[in-house]
């Protein structure tokens, strides 16, 4: 136990070490919005979907708008830590495992959301009885369960040697990290076992990361509604997904830092990177937006064109343009601008965009329901109390299970950090050689 | 220390199996629940090329993603600390 | 086969809203009460909708009645995850109340907004129990439902038939908003056979389907309003 005070990366086990109040303090009243909104469900299994505001034409509202939502948030972290881990990104050490918690956690609450959405969830089962796989429903449930089964275990294989550590450095959920280590100690064999795994895992996870978007994205463009029938929905959503994932990664990253001192670990240049990722996607999602919304108003198709003016100037110009402003413009002047790129910048910027991007599936569904292609009375939709809360309640089970899991094993993975201290030097400095022109065979040419 | 623990390395042995078995439980089910609307779909003549298709990506998948986790499981516990086994 | 369809002549339509009635009639449709419907939740089956052209005083008025129009290639059975609604061995658009999950991906798919969902658990008063249709299922909240053709009546027609040993005639099998209209302006039949009205009446020079470009094969057809 005392040696560890004297590890040089003792800051990452200290919020598993020490009590903290501020801890069961956020818990607590995590808790009891859970059960708030816990308690508004079961109102709503009561009563039906009528505590909704949703009616006749606008039938989806809140919780298909936060299930896409969700689980595009999801995106941080698989794909990005995936992506980073394939270009082996040194920079990526601390970053990888937060990145990882995010995509496991909000999937599964993304994944609920559908079953609070449903009308009759006691017939859940039937999704399993008489399921159709044509439905693109279907598609999504054999998705999200490919992708939470995937990115759970690609968040769970990197850990086992931090588990280990725990196991053999703490006394905290012994029993728990022996479970969870399979008697690792970090041989060559093991290491090479969790080496070939992980590399497997990461080419895995990223087709599946990105078919879960597009296959989210069917539900709206296999139908024929105006606004929704379009080949640009696929990658369009990946793009605002991985958009939101990497904006919420920004603003958890910056949280945690502030919560367990890891300034010495999460350094400017961190941010700076990442905040180069975060203007790439928005400058994305524009010209996915902008391409979208061009198409639409050059053809001037009539129905497509109702649905557009309802966006740009009718009722739902509000939210539209401040999705631009939040998700292009604040973006684009603050990540260029190094006066303004600071943490402080950056993390209002996370926040607007992560509330840009819930902007953005807002106005992607809704207004294609309220323009009916028959001109029908449709009322406006206003989400109810019921509809908030379990938004809010969702929000806290994110909230909630990070924190606890930031309680029992380290957010920063220790073990990838220390091998970067131990070999990463070595091996950046031998690859940085092997991309530079070979001196000897330069010198040959010249004689 | 090890001897205030409740938690005997049975436990652990039997708990680590279980989570093994239920991997294994979840990708037979999954695989069950696929084969079971191919049979539906076929039955009712509804959309079965379709089904086919998609049931083809996922079934590897799921044993795949079982497969390596099988793999990491058996590959590090045969390389276990030995005193554990006697702790 | 058969191909069952209805005429709607607009010309003859007053948008008296008989066939609206008898269809709530009929098919036990429940009265969500002024709040529910000023929030969008009336449940029924068809509806009425009233185009206005030109200016006063010189207005033309066109009622249109809207049903489901059990579509040849429908939008809403492709999308239903759990076989709920489905395209039946007559050619019409099935529901099937207790299979239902109430995802309501058909209402989101169908174009022509002719699905309604159960919000809340019908309320149907005491006095009323005995004044069901027993023919019709009554439905329970958090499920989706919409105009079937009356496909209990078929149910009772083709049983007739098979008793009298004899094909089905045209006037055994007509839904209740037919039946009702006083105007005559519905007709229905069998699109493919020559013996019923509604065979030469879909082809004649005024006849239109509604949104017909999405190629969803709508089997209602109109005959467009023209001036006298």
């Amino acid at each position: 136990m005392d040696d560890l005070r004297h590890d040089p990366d003792y800051t990452l086990f200290r919020p598993i070490l020490e009590k903290d109040r501020r801890f069961l303090w956020m818990v607590s009243v995590l808790v009891g919005l859970i059960g708030w909104s816990i308690y508004m469900y079961m109102r709503q299994w009561k009563y039906g979907l009528s505590v909704t505001g949703l009616n006749n034409n606008v039938t989806w509202g809140f919780y298909i708008i936060n299930f896409v939502f969700f689980i595009g948030v999801s995106h941080a972290g698989t794909l990005i830590s995936a992506i980073l881990r394939l270009s082996q990104a040194e920079w990526r050490r601390p970053i990888t495992r937060m990145a990882e918690v995010i995509t496991a956690i909000v999937l599964m609450i993304g994944g609920i959301h559908p079953i609070i959405d449903l009308g009759r969830p006691d017939r859940l089962m039937n999704v399993f009885y008489y399921g159709r796989l044509q439905s693109p429903l279907l598609w999504d449930v054999t998705a999200i369960t490919t992708y939470f089964t995937a990115s759970t275990v690609y968040l769970y294989v990197p850990m086992i040697p931090d588990i280990a550590l725990l196991r053999d450095r703490t006394t905290k959920f012994r029993w728990l990290y022996k479970f969870l280590s399979w008697g690792y100690r970090g041989t060559e064999r093991q290491k090479h076992i969790l080496e070939r795994a992980m590399s497997i895992l990461m080419v895995l996870v990223i087709p599946v990361a990105v078919s879960v978007h597009t296959v989210i994205s069917y539900i709206f463009s296999m139908t024929l509604q105006s606004g929704w029938h379009s080949t640009i929905f696929g990658p369009y959503f990946v793009t605002g997904a991985i958009y939101s994932g990497t904006a919420t990664l920004l603003v958890v990253m910056i949280a945690f830092r502030k919560m367990y001192h890891l300034e010495n670990y999460l350094k400017e240049i961190h941010f700076r990177y990442m905040s180069i990722l975060l203007l790439v996607f928005s400058l994305l999602w524009t010209y996915f937006t902008f391409s979208e919304f061009l198409t639409g108003v050059y053809g001037n198709e009539p129905m497509e064109m109702m649905v557009i003016r309802f966006k740009l100037t009718g009722a739902y110009a509000p939210y539209f343009w401040s999705m631009v402003t939040l998700n292009f413009l604040i973006p684009l002047i603050v990540l260029t601008n190094k006066k303004l790129k600071t943490i402080k910048g950056i993390l209002i910027t996370s926040i607007g965009v992560i509330i840009g991007m819930w902007l953005e599936r807002l106005i992607i569904i809704v207004p294609s329901l309220t323009n009916t292609r028959l001109p029908l009375v449709v009322q406006t939709y206003i989400p109810s109390l019921t509809e908030w809360s379990l938004f809010i309640g969702g929000i806290s089970i994110f909230c909630l299970m990070f924190l606890i899991f930031s309680k029992v094993f380290p957010l920063i993975s220790i073990w990838e950090i220390k091998d970067g201290r131990a070999e990463g030097l070595e091996e950046a400095k031998g690859r940085l050689e092997s991309y530079l022109p070979d001196q000897t065979l330069a010198e040959g040419r010249v004689q | 220390m090890t001897k205030h623990e409740k938690v005997t390395p049975q436990i652990v042995l039997f708990l680590q199996i279980m989570s093994i078995s239920l991997i294994w439980v979840l990708v037979v089910s999954v695989i069950w629940w696929v084969l079971n609307l191919i049979s539906l779909s076929n039955y009712l003549h509804d959309a079965q090329n379709a089904t086919l298709a998609i049931s083809i990506l996922i079934m590897p998948l799921f044993i795949l993603l079982a497969g390596i986790l099988t793999y990491v499981f058996v590959g590090l516990r045969r390389n276990r600390f030995e005193d554990d086994e006697h702790a | 086969m058969t191909k069952w369809g209805m005429v709607i002549d607009l010309n003859k339509c007053t948008g008296c809203g008989a066939c609206v009635n008898a269809c709530r009639i009929e098919n036990n449709i429940p009265n969500v009460g002024p709040e529910a419907a000023h929030n969008g939740r009336s449940m029924d089956w068809m509806q009425i909708v009233t185009e206005y052209d030109g200016e006063y005083p010189d207005i033309r008025i066109t009622h249109i009645p809207l049903l489901c129009f059990q579509c040849d290639n429908a939008p809403c059975t492709k999308v239903c995850p759990v076989h709920a609604t489905y395209q039946n061995s007559d050619g019409l658009v099935g529901q099937v109340y207790y299979r239902c999950i109430g995802c309501r991906f058909c209402m989101a798919a169908c174009p022509y907004s002719a699905k309604k969902f159960n919000y809340a658990e019908p309320d149907v008063p005491e006095e009323y129990e005995n004044h069901l249709n027993p023919d019709v299922t009554r439905r329970m909240k958090g499920v989706v439902e919409k105009c079937s053709f009356c496909h209990h009546r078929l149910a009772h027609a083709k049983d007739l038939a098979r008793y009298e040993d004899r094909d089905l005639r045209e006037s055994d099998f007509q839904p209740a908003c037919v039946e009702s209209c006083p105007a005559d302006a519905m007709v229905f039949g069998d699109l493919e056979n020559p013996d019923h009205t509604v065979h030469d009446l879909k082809d004649s020079s005024r006849v239109f389907r509604l949104e017909e470009e999405l190629g969803t094969e709508p089997k209602v057809y109109y005959l467009k309003k023209e001036d006298k």
